[in-house]
């Protein structure tokens, strides 16, 4: 009895996440979720168990799919995570077959860690993916959504943020929710080469600092020099330089090694 | 005619000479295998597991003879007549019926119960028989019952065989499909929950080195490292497990990006392994994982390493590698990766090697910085195969504040200057490359004392001797004193003292 009733609150609920979800209403969606997370520990489906009916997965599946793309839109990178690790052992279970919105979750993902700079984690995740991706004959690469977080990783490690700012434009991004993402890139993209010029540089005319670092107006150029604290002067954009910080030998760790030497010397003697 | 009866006789004989030869054979592996018995009791008796170790060094050499023959003899010679070992019997299953040899009945001795240790090294034996049978699946099943018994156990001496066990279990379910694999681990962290509880150094090391394995064959990252920052590993674990960890450990650290750490555990791995032809398999492993290390880590590795007869081989596409690393081409560099591509992938360093794409790109800039004290960016765009003079400003920029070179940028006439080179000598560097060998020097030293052995209880022996000494001369003293001895007959005692 109670178990018809809270599939029936579940299957009704679902629905309307989706719709919610389609009309791009994230705020109900927000709402539905709650009530949603409810009905799937009654049905026994936050986490996947041998008992559980198969459909009732998979609509766990897709809720905490929707869930994670909801949160995207609405910019909550914290809960995308927990939806996203609440996600993994779904994506484990062989019963459940593939899932058509995972590739653009795990990509998302991707793009999430890439932009918090989590480098090491954006390569452990990647690693699983090539696993997979070389037992289905493939790489992950070949899929749109992967492919997107993988080569801007490549463009930022190489430093081609020309390609990365390229690739943020509108239209060149797979789905919606990545272009969400733009806006950080670019603001990481930015800071990345304002501390490359400001060793790779001296001096630099204000116009061309515009367009290498991406910005629409000369006067942003002057408000952004300012931030960082560099010179302007004469419509030129001086860089402080680092001439102080010439190696100093450290007396004290090598009075410290040397006391080190003579203790273990002792030792042994 | 007479003649080819003659060869006919002589081949006969020589037939039955083998088979009298086969015979002899069967009951020479038979008495080396009894002949361990005898020194697993050793063990239990004395408390030391290096009567086990001794053991278990013996196994290579049975299991090139193992049959199911002498198995059969061993079970029943070890055995006494009311105890049935079903389990194990269960192993020869049908071949028993059909075969059908009776072995000689040398049960007139009647060994009395099995110790718990013979019982596991004759367990492990016939894992290792089945898995030589390729019994994959008989394996899996019949390892399952052993774990579950060498799991119940609660003894010291049993530790070291009980590893080993584990091993063969795990190996068993790696060769079966899949999810085989995934089942196991359960099992293997109860095991070493309990085997840490017990303080079973032994089989602790070797699950959490077959806990890593399992994670990494299923690409589980994230759970290895969650795995080794939640355990221990055992200081004292027997070097062949340490090795297998820090290779694992290297691996790990290197999908994550620690190169540094991940090139330390496998040099680690690298030197402390055996450098014979038995460990040919996983020290080429470790090369070839520790020259994609190197590289990421901008080194070079030796030239030496590919000239290495156990190496060269193997390793020819990582020397290619390392030539387009070296020299900074980028056109050399997809090449190798597109025609290796597929020996990376099954040597699992594919994606290590696709990040080399980055230090190809910083080695050309270093080399053109070193060669030029000036050079356009666009010069520079074309040598290294780039889309666009603008990527190439970026990419040397990065490059310079990577501290890769040391030059700066003109943007107005698009050039990059090459600064002069720093001399090294006058940094901290020397005094820090000396430091990093001093301390491996005096950790080396400290580990050789720590790692020298005393026969146990030595001391107190030493103490009674001093008693019984002490005794006597107090003994001779009074006696002198009594004035009953000459001094010629005490002198020798004396001279003992």
């Amino acid at each position: 009895m109670a178990t018809s009733t809270s599939t029936e609150a579940l299957s009704t609920a679902y629905h309307s996440l989706r719709n919610a979800f389609s009309s791009s209403d994230y705020e109900k969606c927000l709402s539905l979720l709650p009530q949603l997370k409810l009905a799937l520990l009654h049905n026994n489906a936050l986490l996947p168990s041998p008992t559980t009916p198969l459909p009732t997965l998979l609509a766990a599946r897709d809720i905490l799919e929707l869930a994670a793309l909801t949160s995207i839109h609405v910019s909550d990178g914290a809960a995308f995570a927990r939806y996203f690790a609440q996600l993994a052992p779904f994506y484990e279970d062989a019963r459940l077959g593939r899932s058509e919105m995972r590739n653009r979750v795990v990509g998302l993902q991707l793009l999430l860690l890439l932009s918090q700079n989590s480098i090491a984690e954006f390569h452990t995740l990647l690693e699983t993916l090539e696993m997979e991706g070389a037992q289905n004959g493939g790489r992950p690469e070949d899929d749109v959504y992967v492919r997107y977080p993988v080569m801007l990783e490549r463009w930022l490690m190489e430093g081609s943020y020309d390609k990365v700012w390229e690739a943020t434009r509108g239209g060149k991004v797979p789905s919606e929710e990545y272009a969400l993402f733009s806006t950080v890139l670019v603001g990481t993209i930015r800071n990345e080469i304002a501390s490359c010029s400001e060793r790779a540089y001296t001096s630099i005319p204000i116009s061309n600092a515009k367009n290498l670092l991406f910005l629409e107006s000369e006067g942003a150029v002057i408000e952004f020099a300012r931030e960082r604290g560099w010179l302007v002067k004469d419509s030129r954009i001086w860089f402080p330089s680092e001439e102080g910080d010439k190696e100093v030998l450290n007396s004290e760790s090598i009075i410290e090694n040397t006391l080190g030497y003579a203790r273990e010397l002792e030792t042994i003697v | 005619m007479a003649s080819e009866d003659v060869e006919m006789k002589t081949v006969e004989e020589t037939q039955t000479e083998e088979k009298k030869e086969v015979v002899d054979e069967v009951t020479a592996t038979v008495n080396d295998i009894k002949a361990n018995f005898p020194l697993l009791e050793q063990g239990v008796t004395n408390f030391d597991s290096r009567f086990m170790l001794k053991v278990l060094r013996t196994i290579p050499s049975v299991r090139r003879r193992l049959t199911p023959e002498i198995f059969r003899r061993v079970i029943k010679e070890s055995h006494p007549a009311h105890e049935k070992p079903t389990l194990l019997l269960s192993v020869l299953g049908d071949e028993d019926s059909a075969m059908d040899i009776e072995a000689p009945a040398t049960q007139s001795k009647g060994p009395t119960a099995v110790i718990p240790e013979v019982d596991v090294y004759l367990h492990l034996l016939a894992q290792i028989f089945l898995l030589d049978q390729n019994a994959l699946e008989a394996g899996a099943q019949f390892s399952t019952e052993v774990v579950k018994k060498v799991h119940s156990l609660n003894r010291r001496t049993v530790d070291p065989l009980a590893g080993q066990v584990y091993f063969y279990y795990s190996r068993f379910h790696e060769l079966l499909p899949a999810p085989a694999l995934l089942g196991i681990r359960s099992q293997l962290l109860a095991s070493l929950r309990t085997a840490t509880l017990r303080k079973d150094i032994d089989t602790q090391a070797q699950l959490i080195t077959l806990l890593l394995r399992n994670y990494l064959i299923t690409s589980h990252i994230n759970q290895a490292d969650l795995l080794i920052a939640k355990t221990a590993f055992p200081p004292t674990a027997s070097n062949n497990l340490i090795i297998r960890y820090e290779y694992y450990l290297g691996k790990i650290r290197a999908i994550q990006l620690d190169y540094s750490a991940a090139h330390e555990h496998l040099q680690g791995a690298i030197r402390k392994a055996p450098q014979t032809s038995a460990a040919a398999g996983f020290i080429q492993a470790a090369n070839k994982l520790n020259v994609v290390v190197e590289l990421l880590m901008g080194d070079i590795p030796d030239r030496a390493l590919f000239r290495n007869p156990m190496l060269e081989k193997p390793l020819k596409p990582y020397f290619l590698l390392v030539q387009a690393v070296r020299v900074g081409e980028l056109d050399a560099f997809n090449k190798v990766v597109d025609t290796y591509g597929d020996v990376f992938k099954k040597d699992g360093t594919y994606t290590l090697v696709i990040r080399l794409r980055q230090s190809v790109i910083k080695t050309g800039i270093r080399t053109m910085s070193l060669s030029y004290s000036r050079i356009s960016l666009r010069e520079i765009c074309v040598r290294l195969d780039l889309d666009s003079e603008q990527s190439a400003e970026y990419i040397v920029a990065k490059a310079i504040r990577d501290g890769v070179i040391e030059a700066t940028l003109n943007h107005e006439k698009g050039y990059m200057q090459s600064k002069e080179l720093l001399d090294i000598y006058a940094t901290q560097e020397p005094t820090e490359q000396f430091h990093a060998r001093i301390s491996a020097c005096m950790d080396m030293h400290n580990e050789c004392i720590k790692a020298m052995r005393f026969p146990m209880n030595q001391h107190r022996l030493e103490l009674k001797n001093a008693q019984e000494a002490r005794d006597r001369e107090r003994e001779l003293a009074k006696e002198i004193q009594e004035g009953d001895l000459d001094d010629s007959d005490t002198g020798g005692d004396y001279d003992g003292l």
